[in-house]
């Protein structure tokens, strides 16, 4: 391929400095599209901010922020490109979910159908005369990704957009967003649902006090940080751990009763234990998890700044 | 246009505008009940100024046009006084409902979101003129006719009057707009617009009274710079004794428009929306 997609994110060298805060720092990275990447950070770490700053909502202080080579201010009718959902409370209270959706239309110049249409899709036909106040956190959530979706866009930004959703909910957007995605489309997403991230994201951008701590597919990220573990039970800790410590595999039993082994895959560790006479009641290998990775990968750097 | 038509659209989808409808009726009523009294009193010669500059503005101001004028203009000081709260909640709402953010995500340009909500609030200004003169049309001929002065609606002065009580409503709602972009928050928007709006004038007229008395008798010449002042002004209908002329009034005014306007504009543009 040469030169970035059509649909790429590029996010070069951005700087957002507040009075003291320098809220992002010489941020640099690229979404690439027909994968969802998960953007991830503490709180404060600036996620929010960049990607106000990718929809021209908030000025850089330095750097650029492109969508498909160009900046979110120069696109003629942007929501046609770019879907974005930033805040779940962004509606006015007494305007109903379907008159919120026909205002969005009216000023993009796309016709009122594509209000229905949208609500029809995150499945809120039902509760599309009803008042934005009366409807809940989830609603609200699902309301945000009907209004991104209304021009069709080729490029999707979301901000937490899993907040306030019930577990169903979260899996009917995991499904939807992994379902855009392979239609190609470029897909953002910011979350600290890092559990949900391991299972909806292809790619992560991980942040923390405005730098850039990492980036790229989720194994490689995860592969990179720590050996994986095997999570062992047995009645005889005893003879296990002289076993294993014979294939210098390292054993550190855990509170539960079980104990982490690492240095060594399952299979051998199985082989150890039958060599021995061991009785094994659990033989699980621990998948990365991106949880620790990312506590690893942020320590010291998480805060309030 | 499609702009301002989505700004008509916001306006038309919540409970404001009815809101505002119910609260103008009676003030409309409240007003031309006030103004027939007055007028009466002028007509019936109960008027009284008192100091001969002022005696001279009450003759003026007793003749039967200009009696007229301003009752074909009833329902000025309250309908612009709505359209002004309406004009920066257009603004302001955006911010306490946090709709900024998607309205600014549609049309990045935000210069022209704003020019939009100018032509919109410009649109809801000449719709409540239309409806106040409408009512004067129709019920200040009966008061006319009961002061038994005829209902002067020949006089070019009248329908002078009643262009620039248009001109006026505009001007508001220019100003609206613009000072709901400098003060951001929809509470402090509403108070000090209506506050300042309807005692204001009092208060400044206290303020240019005393500095007029003990400062310097020039001084009087500035307080055409109370906008509500100037509104008043513009509108009179014929030049009346110790008042700067006419067109002051109308220049103040689209003075203090233009300024809202174009550093309301300049703010939004440069703001971060977070």
């Amino acid at each position: 391929m040469t030169g970035p997609a059509t649909d790429d994110i590029v996010v070069d060298h951005l700087t957002k400095q507040y009075k003291k805060l320098r809220a992002v720092d010489d941020l640099s990275f690229t979404v690439r599209s027909g994968r969802v990447t998960g953007f991830l950070g503490p709180n404060g770490a600036g996620k929010t901010t960049t990607l106000r700053m990718l929809l021209g909502l908030v000025t850089p202080t330095a750097g650029t922020a492109t969508i498909g080579g160009r900046k979110y201010v120069e696109l003629h009718d942007p929501i046609r490109h770019v879907g974005a959902v930033l805040e779940a409370s962004s509606a006015h209270r007494g305007r109903t979910g379907r008159n919120h959706l026909r205002m969005i239309c009216r000023a993009a110049g796309l016709p009122d159908s594509r209000s229905d249409e949208a609500l029809e899709l995150v499945g809120l036909t039902p509760a599309a005369k009803r008042k934005f106040k009366g409807y809940s956190l989830g609603m609200r959530q699902r309301l945000g990704i009907a209004a991104a979706m209304l021009g069709d866009p080729r490029v999707l930004v979301l901000d937490e957009p899993a907040n306030g959703l019930d577990p169903e909910g979260i899996r009917w957007m995991r499904d939807l967003l992994k379902a855009l995605a392979a239609e190609g489309r470029t897909v953002l997403v910011s979350s600290h649902l890092l559990g949900e991230m391991q299972l909806l994201a292809d790619d992560v951008v991980i942040l923390a006090a405005g730098k850039l701590i990492r980036q790229g597919p989720v194994e490689d990220v995860l592969g990179s940080m720590g050996a994986a573990q095997v999570r062992v039970r047995t009645p005889q800790a005893a003879e296990l751990t002289d076993a294993l410590g014979k294939i210098n595999a390292t054993v550190s039993p855990q509170p539960d009763g079980t104990m982490l082994v690492s240095g060594a895959e399952a299979a051998a560790i199985g082989h150890a234990a039958f060599a021995a006479s061991v009785e094994l009641h659990e033989l699980t290998p621990e998948r990365g998890d991106l949880e620790q990775v990312f506590l690893q990968l942020t320590a010291g750097m998480a805060g309030i700044r | 246009m499609r702009l301002v038509n989505a700004e008509l659209f916001k306006l038309r989808t919540t409970s404001i505008w009815w809101i505002m409808g119910i609260i103008l009726l009676p003030l409309y009523a409240a007003s031309l009940g006030f103004n027939w009294l007055s007028s009466y009193a002028l007509v019936s010669g109960q008027a009284d100024g008192g100091a001969s500059d002022a005696q001279a503005q009450v003759d003026a101001v007793s003749q039967p046009i200009n009696i007229a004028t301003n009752l074909y203009t009833t329902g000025q000081y309250m309908g612009v006084l709505i359209v002004l709260l309406l004009s920066a909640i257009i603004v302001t709402s955006e911010f306490f409902h946090l709709t900024a953010t998607t309205t600014f995500l549609v049309t990045p340009r935000r210069e022209t979101v704003i020019l939009a909500k100018f032509g919109a609030a410009i649109i809801v200004a000449l719709l409540v003129w239309a409806i106040t003169t409408l009512l004067d049309l129709l019920l200040v001929p009966i008061i006319m006719d009961a002061l038994n002065i005829g209902n002067q609606l020949g006089e070019p002065a009248v329908w002078r009057a009643i262009g620039l009580n248009a001109l006026a409503f505009l001007l508001w709602a220019v100003l609206g707009v613009g000072l709901g972009v400098l003060i951001r928050s929809q509470l402090a928007a509403t108070l000090i617009l209506g506050i300042v709006y309807t005692i204001g004038t009092g208060v400044f007229a206290i303020i240019f009274q005393l500095l007029e008395t003990y400062v310097a008798k020039w001084i009087q010449n500035l307080e055409v710079l109370v906008p509500t002042t100037a509104s008043q002004l513009m509108l009179s209908g014929t030049e009346l004794p110790g008042n700067p002329p006419r067109w002051v009034g109308a220049l103040v005014l689209i003075g203090y428009a233009v300024i809202a306007g174009v550093v309301g504009t300049l703010i939004t543009k440069r703001r971060d929306i977070s």
